[in-house]
Order: C-alpha cells, then sequence, then structure tokens
C-alpha cells in the first residue's frame, strides 16, 4: 500500500515534468513562413513598397498603448479616426500608464492576455517572453513586410538587425529604424567665455584640455567643467564617458558593454581590460588632477550640476538639444552676456567617426496572431503605418493641410500655424500630441534622416548636419548567447560591472595610480572576465557557424 | 506633585514629538509651497514653506483637464462603493467569528490568516481575476481586497469585549441573530466602525496597484493612477525614445497642485472621524 502510493507519487511527479517541458517547448515550432489563405481575410493581394495599405474588410486589432504623461491617451484624436480612414483598420488600445508600462507588459504577456500588438518593447526585454512561446519570431514573415525589408536593404541594416538575433538565428521584435546613426549628447560651453579668452569651440578631446586650462587660468577659484548623468548604477559622469569612449572607439560610461569587438583580432576581448579603455580613463584623470574637472561631477545630482553652471561656477557640462534649451538656457539667463551652445562632439584618436545603433525600440507581436484569419492583412498593417514613407510621415506630423503643409522631402515642411509642437508656433491653440495624437512615441519613431531633420530647429540642425558628416563605424558581429548561458553571462557580468565601475572612479579620481592597471587587469580575471569572455566567443563562433 | 524626573521627561516628550511632527509636515508644506508657486523658482530650489512667484494658474490648468476629474470622479465612487462592501463583508465575518460556541470557528480564522502569510502571487492573480470577467470593471478593485485580515482581527476583538449578557437579553426579549447585530451590537460599535471605515477608505483612496492592472481603459483610473504616471512617468525610463525628442517636461509645480487636490478631501475627513479613531484603536487593545 505504502509503495503503491509511491510509485503514485513518482508517476504523477513525471507527468507533471512533462506538461511542464512540453509548454517549453512550444515556442520552437513554426519554422519558416506558412502563410495559407486562411490567414488572408481582409489582406491586400498586391501589396508593395509605395502602396497605401488599406484592408478589404473592417478589421480591429488590440494593441498595447503607454499612455504619455505629457499627451494622455484620448480617444477623439484626429490620429485615430484618420488612420481608419486611410487603413480600414481600427485600433482597440489597452491602455497603460507610461511609470508601469514595463510591469503590465510583463504579467499581461506571461497570463497569457496580452494585446496582439506590444510596442514600445526595448532589446533585450522580449528575451524574457520567447521561452514561453508567447511572442512570434517576426524574422519568419518579413516576406509579408515589403516596406521593412526595402528600408533594411536601403539603409544596409542587416548588420543592425543583426544584433536582436537570437541563438536560434531569429529575432523577435521589429525594431524602429533610423537611416543613420542619431546622435544628441554632446558637451554645452559657455561662448560668452570663449569669446573672452579668445578661444576657438574646441574641435578635439586634446582642444577641449587647451580650452579648460586657458578657463583655469582666468578663473582659478573654480572648475571649468562639472558634469552630471551620474545615476548608480554606472562610475558617474556616464555621458562624458561614453563620449570619450566613443572617441577611442570603447564601450564606457551608459554605453558600456563588456565585451568589446576587436576587429584585427577576429574576437571579443573584456572591455574594461583594453589600452583604449585604459587611454579613456587616463584623459579623464588628467582632467581630474589638473583641477580642470570637478571631481564631484562622478558624485552630484543633475540639479546640483546645474546649479553649478547656472551660477557661473562651471562653464562646461554634459547636454542634449532639450536641456539646452529647457533648461541651461533660462539656467543662464541671469549672468549678463551668457550665452551657451551645444558643441559637435569634440573628436579623438578614431577621428570624425561614430558609431551606435540604428535601430529605435520596437514591437512585439502575440505568437498566437499567426493563426488568425487576418494574419497576413495584420502584418501589411504594421509594415505600412511604422515602415513606409507615408505611415512614418502620418505618424509623425499627422495629416498634409490640417497639421502641416509642404513636404520634408524637398524641404518646404512646416507645421500648420495653428498646431504647437515642442516650443514650434508656441501660440497656436492646438497641440500636436495632446490634441491630435500625433508625434506618438508609440507610433512615431526612426525614419529617414531627412524626416528626423524635420524636428530640429535651425541651431540643432547645424549639430546635426556636422554628426551626419561622420562615418559610422560597422557594429560588432552578433554573439547571442542561449538561455542557459545568458543565466551564468548575468552572474558574472553583476560583479564585473561593479568592479569595473569601482575602479575606473577609482583610477580616474586619483585614489588608485595608473601604474596599477595591471594588477587591476588580473584582478579583472578574478571576477571571471576571461570566462565571460569565451563564453561570448564561443556564442559568436557557434551562431558563425549556424546562421553565418 | 510631579517629580523634577517627570517634569525633564514632559520636556523631553515635547521636544521629541515637536521634532517628529516638523519632520512629518515639512515635506507636505514643501509640496503646499512648491503648488502655489512658479516653476522656475523651483527647479531653482527656492522653494521651502512659503511660496516664491505665487500664482494658481497652476491650480487651473489642472483643474481644466477633463481626465483628472475624471479619474477623482473614479477615486471617489471606487472608495464609496469598496469602503460599503467591505464594511459588510467585515463587519458579518467578525462577528461570527467572535461567537466562541461557532462550530469550525478555528477554521474560519485559519482561511482568514492563512491569507496574510501566503498569496497566489501577481500572475495567477490576473488570471483569476481576468477568468471571472471582472476586469475593466469595478468588482476588479473592490472583490479582491474586500475584506482585510488585520481590520477583521481588531474588529472581531471588539465583538469579543461585548458582554453576552447583553446579548442574552435581547435574545431573550425576541430578536433573532439578525436583529440583534443589527439592532444591539452595531450601535454600541460606533466606535470600531468609524475606524475601520477610515481605514478602508483610506487605503481604497490611495491604492492604484489593482486599477493600473485590471482597468484597460483610461477612463477607468482613478486618480492615484493618473497622479503616478504624472509623476514617475514624466521621469521614468520607459519612453526613452519620445523622451529625447519631445521637448516637454512635466513642471514640478503641476505635479504639486495634483498631489495637494488629491490628498485634500481624505485629509478634511479625518478631524470628524479622528475623535472616535483613537478609541477604536484603543478598544480591543486592553481587555481582560
Amino acid at each position: 500500500m505504502n509503495q503503491l502510493s509511491r510509485r503514485g507519487f513518482l508517476s504523477t511527479s513525471a507527468g507533471v515534468a512533462g506538461l511542464a517541458l512540453a509548454g517549453c517547448g512550444g515556442g520552437g515550432s513554426g519554422a519558416s513562413s506558412k502563410v495559407t489563405s486562411a490567414n488572408r481575410t481582409g489582406a491586400m493581394a498586391k501589396y508593395g513598397v509605395g502602396d497605401q495599405f488599406k484592408a478589404t474588410v473592417p478589421l480591429s486589432f488590440p494593441i498595447m498603448l503607454l499612455s504619455n504623461a505629457n499627451y494622455p491617451y484620448k480617444a477623439d484624436w484626429l490620429f485615430w479616426s484618420e488612420l481608419t480612414k486611410r487603413t480600414n483598420v481600427t485600433l482597440q488600445p489597452t491602455v497603460i500608464p507610461g511609470s508601469d508600462y514595463n510591469q503590465k507588459r510583463s504579467v499581461m504577456v506571461s497570463a497569457g492576455n496580452a494585446p496582439t500588438l506590444i510596442p514600445k518593447t526595448y532589446h533585450p526585454d522580449e528575451e524574457a517572453y520567447i521561452a514561453g512561446g508567447a511572442i512570434l519570431p517576426v524574422s519568419d514573415y518579413l516576406d509579408l513586410m515589403p516596406n521593412f525589408q526595402d528600408k533594411v536593404a536601403k539603409w544596409n541594416l542587416q548588420g543592425d538587425l543583426d544584433q536582436l538575433r537570437e541563438s536560434d538565428g531569429k529575432f523577435y521584435l521589429l525594431p524602429g529604424l533610423h537611416q543613420d546613426v542619431w546622435k544628441d549628447y554632446s558637451l554645452a560651453i559657455r561662448t560668452d567665455i570663449l569669446q573672452q579668452l579668445g578661444l576657438a569651440v574646441p574641435q578635439t578631446w586634446d582642444d577641449l584640455t587647451t580650452v579648460l586650462r586657458a578657463m583655469k587660468k582666468a578663473y582659478p577659484d573654480r572648475y571649468p567643467f562639472s558634469d552630471r548623468w551620474s545615476t548608480p548604477p554606472q562610475p558617474g559622469a556616464n555621458n562624458l564617458l561614453a563620449l570619450v569612449g566613443e572617441a577611442h572607439n570603447v564601450w564606457a560610461g551608459w554605453s558600456y558593454q563588456h565585451a568589446q569587438w576587436d576587429a584585427s583580432a577576429g574576437k571579443f576581448v573584456y572591455t574594461g581590460a583594453t589600452d583604449s579603455y585604459k587611454q579613456v580613463i587616463q584623459y579623464l584623470n588628467t582632467l581630474v588632477s589638473e583641477k580642470l574637472l570637478d571631481p564631484e561631477s562622478f558624485t552630484q545630482s543633475d540639479d546640483q550640476a546645474r546649479q553649478k553652471f547656472a551660477n557661473g561656477q562651471s562653464f562646461v557640462i554634459s547636454a542634449n538639444a532639450q536641456e539646452l534649451v529647457n533648461h541651461y538656457r533660462k539656467d543662464i539667463a541671469k549672468i549678463s552676456g551668457a550665452t551657451v551652445v551645444k558643441i559637435p562632439v569634440p573628436t579623438g584618436p578614431i577621428g570624425a567617426a561614430k558609431f551606435g545603433s540604428r535601430l529605435e525600440n520596437g514591437m512585439m507581436i502575440a505568437n498566437k496572431a499567426k493563426d488568425g484569419k487576418d494574419f497576413v492583412a495584420l502584418m501589411q498593417f504594421v509594415d505600412w503605418l511604422w515602415y513606409s514613407d507615408d505611415g512614418l510621415m502620418f505618424a509623425k506630423w499627422g495629416v498634409q493641410g490640417t497639421t502641416y503643409n509642404g513636404s520634408v522631402e524637398d524641404g518646404t515642411f512646416k507645421l500648420a500655424p495653428d498646431v504647437t509642437w515642442a516650443g514650434v508656433n508656441p501660440s497656436g491653440s492646438k497641440n500636436l500630441q495632446v490634441d491630435y495624437g500625433f508625434f506618438n512615441g508609440v507610433f512615431a519613431y526612426g525614419g529617414s534622416t531627412k524626416l528626423l531633420n524635420s524636428q530640429f530647429p535651425p541651431e540643432e540642425l547645424t549639430f546635426q548636419n556636422v554628426m551626419d558628416g561622420r562615418k559610422a563605424l560597422p557594429l560588432p558581429p552578433p554573439a547571442p548567447l542561449n538561455s542557459d548561458d545568458r543565466e551564468q553571462a548575468t552572474l558574472w557580468q553583476t560583479s564585473l560591472k561593479d568592479y569595473v565601475d569601482q575602479q575606473t572612479l577609482k583610477f580616474i579620481l586619483g585614489q588608485r595610480p595608473l601604474s596599477q592597471w595591471d594588477a587591476y587587469v588580473s584582478e579583472l580575471k578574478a571576477h571571471n572576465s576571461e570566462q565571460y569572455i569565451s563564453l561570448v566567443n564561443q556564442a559568436y563562433q557557434d551562431f558563425k557557424k549556424n546562421h553565418g | 506633585m510631579t517629580s523634577r524626573g517627570y517634569r525633564a521627561f514632559q520636556v523631553f516628550n515635547a521636544l521629541v514629538l515637536t521634532g517628529v511632527v516638523v519632520v512629518t509636515l515639512y515635506p507636505f508644506a514643501t509640496i503646499v509651497a512648491q503648488s502655489f508657486s512658479s516653476e522656475h523658482a523651483i527647479t531653482a530650489g527656492h522653494v521651502n514653506v512659503v511660496p516664491r512667484g505665487f500664482n494658481l494658474t497652476t491650480y487651473k490648468k489642472v483643474m481644466s483637464d477633463s481626465a483628472f476629474w475624471t479619474n477623482y470622479r473614479n477615486t471617489v465612487v471606487y472608495t464609496v462603493v469598496a469602503t460599503a462592501i467591505s464594511m459588510v463583508l467585515t463587519t458579518c465575518y467578525a462577528y461570527v467569528l467572535s461567537k466562541r460556541q461557532l462550530k469550525g470557528r478555528r477554521f474560519l480564522i485559519g482561511i482568514a490568516l492563512f491569507t496574510m502569510f501566503f498569496n497566489g502571487g501577481l500572475i495567477p492573480n490576473y488570471v483569476l481575476v481576468t477568468d471571472l470577467g471582472l476586469r475593466n470593471s469595478i468588482w476588479a478593485i473592490v472583490l479582491p481586497n474586500a475584506v482585510s485580515v488585520f481590520n477583521l482581527l481588531v474588529m472581531k476583538a471588539f465583538f469579543e469585549s461585548m458582554p453576552d449578557e447583553l446579548e442574552e437579553a435581547a435574545a431573550v426579549d425576541g430578536l433573532n441573530t439578525y436583529g440583534i447585530l443589527a439592532r444591539i451590537v452595531l450601535p454600541l460599535s460606533k466606535a470600531v466602525l468609524a475606524t475601520m471605515v477610515l481605514f478602508y477608505a483610506v487605503s481604497f483612496w490611495n491604492s492604484w496597484f489593482s486599477a493600473f492592472l485590471y482597468m484597460d481603459r483610461s477612463n477607468l483610473f482613478p486618480v492615484t493612477v493618473y497622479l503616478r504616471n504624472l509623476i514617475a512617468g514624466a521621469t521614468g525610463g520607459a519612453d526613452q525614445g519620445t523622451a529625447s525628442d519631445t521637448a516637454l517636461q512635466i513642471g514640478a509645480n503641476i505635479q504639486a497642485v495634483t498631489i495637494v487636490l488629491t490628498v485634500v478631501p481624505i485629509l478634511t475627513v479625518y478631524p470628524f472621524i479622528q475623535r472616535y479613531f483613537v478609541s477604536g484603536v484603543m478598544l480591543g487593545a486592553v481587555k481582560g
């Protein structure tokens, strides 16, 4: 009797384990795009680049909608009615407050209750849902998306897309596509001080050192450069580190990644142990030791840094277009004659180049959608709204003649006089985002450089033109870890990251002499940097062999 | 005749409590001051407890937002309905549990206690509420949180402290169980009822998570979700893509105004219930 019940228990638990395994296996099937006539309800028989998508019968698709606090969701936006008019598709939004979007997305997807379209997902967030089989391997269905394919081919985005691929060779996220690497962050400099001291705007990081030295000489009582964006867990002054890193072709600051591609050796190396990383640290260490860069740059809050800049205690600070116009200009208004500009990112050893991904956040599609009658129409709709020129223009600027006039292509684009947006037409009575629902972060991102530039005022355009002139360096090859390795790698990464951040700061602030660099590199090895890198290199080799 | 030691204690006590009051009130006073200040003064860090650049335009702006009022109305409705239902359920449950002769009493207490220590977790709860068809209705907020075990136990202790003779006398005079509860016990329990109403009302007024989880349409959100989006959403990372290309930032003064408007009603209720509140919390605490 006793034995029997134990056997019963064993068989039950085996059954449970089997069920669990079966549940996990669900995601692997459906290797190729198998679309049948049963999936073609509402789809256009002939749909290609340049065609306006319009469903042949009225369709509706559920979508997760991030409601931005700046322009909360409204059901009567022109965006919705015009979208239905053009495409015969009605979107049924599940409205989620932007503050906790990721949490609700996670609950809904895990509970199997997600709407068909799940936008605003940042890679690698989608990886959490792959094993459960809840989301569609979209790379299998790209033949239904002519505009997407066209942009990838035209803008040569294959390498960028490879970054999204998992170890099975597929990707699960339809990202926003940019034509060019878009740079916004740089440094802001007080130009009146430059003029007063007879200095030119620094072109290189060495120029910057010269400028800072001259400022220090004229104002010995203060640090000419006091920086911000030091939110943990990064080492601090994260934008500055990232910019200097980019000039040395190495990940640093808030761009930090553990694996650095060494093209000449054809393998990955550990970023924090490279010579380039050392040069970045050395550069910043020089600024700190000559008292040109405020050591508090790495620890102070943004507001503290801003206040120093506002009070004329510092003349240089990290910036983006928005901070410059919304804050710095207003902050220094009380200093008479003070002017500030965002300078083109200074260049370094790699010259006038830039690197970065051209992909934006993107969209997941629920896996169950592929069995729907209207699956083909769904993919065509997504392709039109997020990837066609007309769709991108519509989502961003709205309806010609109503919200804007002219065209982006020939440079005659202008918002309608009564429409206000981000400081353009401040007297306009209707807000493009709040009242019309356009330029919504859920629908409008990515696109051609011309489309992107249409949103900038002349000053920012000058900055963009300089940055556009720099050549984009190739991205590293894909090296996706499988889910087991990923767990192990995450463990290693966490302790490595802490250690690199800590020591980076110590070296920069001079608390540890750079002569101890070699000791530091062997300490990294004690934190498993080599095991980690060999895992990545193995993944790189595997991927190349299986999918290259 | 008070001893010197006792006087010293009183002085010390007064000092410490004054300190606690200041520490508690200061952030709130700052928020109120900010709500009347100009945004420039706030970002420059000039506002402490006195408004700088006094103006009422932000109040006008927030109060003219129809979404704010829709959500405000939802909060009032959810709070009133949920509190009413919670009170009925908790009172009935507690009253039953206070009867020592009840069969299975320990089991019923056990069920309640169990939920204090264990729960199904976020996703199973979500699946349950969804499958019951409660999503996007007030019941998703009301029912899962209807009985607070802590409140239940306080109430049970209070009912237990009532003399049995009172109820026996009522029974002799011909009242049935429901009559005894409605006409004898409840009228004598105003203190604990007022306390429980306050506890429930405050917790429903402040709650945002279940509404956030179970409501898919913005016209069903309570004002707390609106407020949270305003404060956390303005600085959160979920929307980086647009944060960098739109030059909008929600002003600190708008946040302050919304906080003040959200807190005021529940704050004004307090003084009226407070005298019950003190005795209500004490009741059930000291008992032979």
